[in-house]
């Protein structure tokens, strides 16, 4: 019972953590290449990112469209339909390296604080 | 998941989505669920929300494209209803029984006319235990010590990458809040 409450509670955890950078991911992979919906969730997992179970990416890059952060182009596909396209716009590489800087700068002090501690949990 | 795109489609018709958009949103999500079909990755991983009308309603409301917040999920009132119940019987019990101890327990009020005692010697304010700096790049040692509660002197911007070599106090020792730390920096 407890070992469930705790994979319950650690999945909570990781999900608060990646909802404060997953726009960044979002970002990061359209700001060489552009790419559509899919095509973007395909990179994150190539890349070892897997999004199952923290929500959908469309809600995000509605908001990063309305924001100005990504632009967008309606191209064919490879032998499908076409596809509506995200690229990062100028102001969205902008925020992505902020974002970037932000994310380094937490990572460095929040490891300085549980580097200490013992990686491996006892069951 | 066709049935799954024309909910959505029907969801974003009925918040007042311009039909274009709407059919355009509907005709990607399409597109991409085949797609990702076709590579065995779960319907799960796309929409990520089981609900199609609280998936279009959320994706509708990031874009601006309406102004409603989505749905709200199932209500849980029933869950809320039993933990009351629940709650309410364990309160019922530990009052019957305490009544039932107070009943039959004799009484004491224990009063005390000292006054309260008063230790002369501790700091008004707690130690502060001075953090590991060392190896660790000036700028960022610099904010892991503010934020101890500790100062240090000033460092030049442009020594910002330079690594610390030395410190003083050392790690680990206990120290007053705002206690200055003297770093030696080194090359990075």
């Amino acid at each position: 019972m407890f070992t469930i409450m705790r994979c319950m509670a650690n999945e909570s955890r990781r999900s608060q953590m990646l909802r404060g950078v997953l726009d960044l991911c979002l970002l990061a992979v359209v700001v060489d290449e552009p790419a559509y919906g899919y095509e973007m969730t395909r990179r994150l997992r190539e890349r070892g990112l897997s999004i199952v179970g923290e929500g959908s990416i469309y809600p995000l890059l509605g908001r990063l469209e309305r924001e100005g952060l990504v632009a967008t182009h309606r191209s064919a596909s490879d032998g499908g339909p076409p596809r509506k396209y995200y690229s990062a716009s100028q102001s969205g590489q902008r925020a992505l390296t902020e974002g970037v800087q932000a994310w380094r700068d937490v990572r460095g002090e929040v490891d300085s604080v549980l580097s200490t501690i013992e990686a491996e949990v006892a069951e | 998941m066709t049935a799954y795109v024309e909910e959505c489609r029907r969801e974003w018709k009925r918040l007042g989505v311009p039909d274009l958009l709407a059919d355009e949103m509907a005709t990607d999500l399409e597109a991409d669920l085949a797609e990702a079909q076709a590579d065995g990755v779960s319907a799960a991983e796309i929409v990520g929300e089981s609900d199609p009308r609280r998936f279009a309603a959320a994706w509708a409301s990031e874009r601006g494209l309406v102004s409603a917040p989505p749905p709200k999920k199932k209500s849980r009132k029933w869950l809320w209803i039993v933990l009351a119940v629940v709650v309410a019987f364990f309160l019922f019990v530990g009052g019957m029984s305490a009544l039932a101890l107070g009943l039959l327990a004799p009484t004491s009020v224990h009063t005390s006319s000292r006054p309260p005692v008063r230790v002369q010697g501790f700091p008004a304010t707690k130690a502060v235990p001075v953090p590991s700096l060392l190896g660790l790049k000036a700028c960022h040692a610099e904010r892991i010590a503010l934020n101890a509660g500790l100062s240090v002197g000033k460092l030049p911007t442009r020594r910002c990458d330079a690594v610390v070599i030395r410190q003083r106090p050392a790690a680990g020792q206990l120290v007053g809040p705002g206690t200055r730390l003297r770093l030696r920096l080194g090359r990075s």
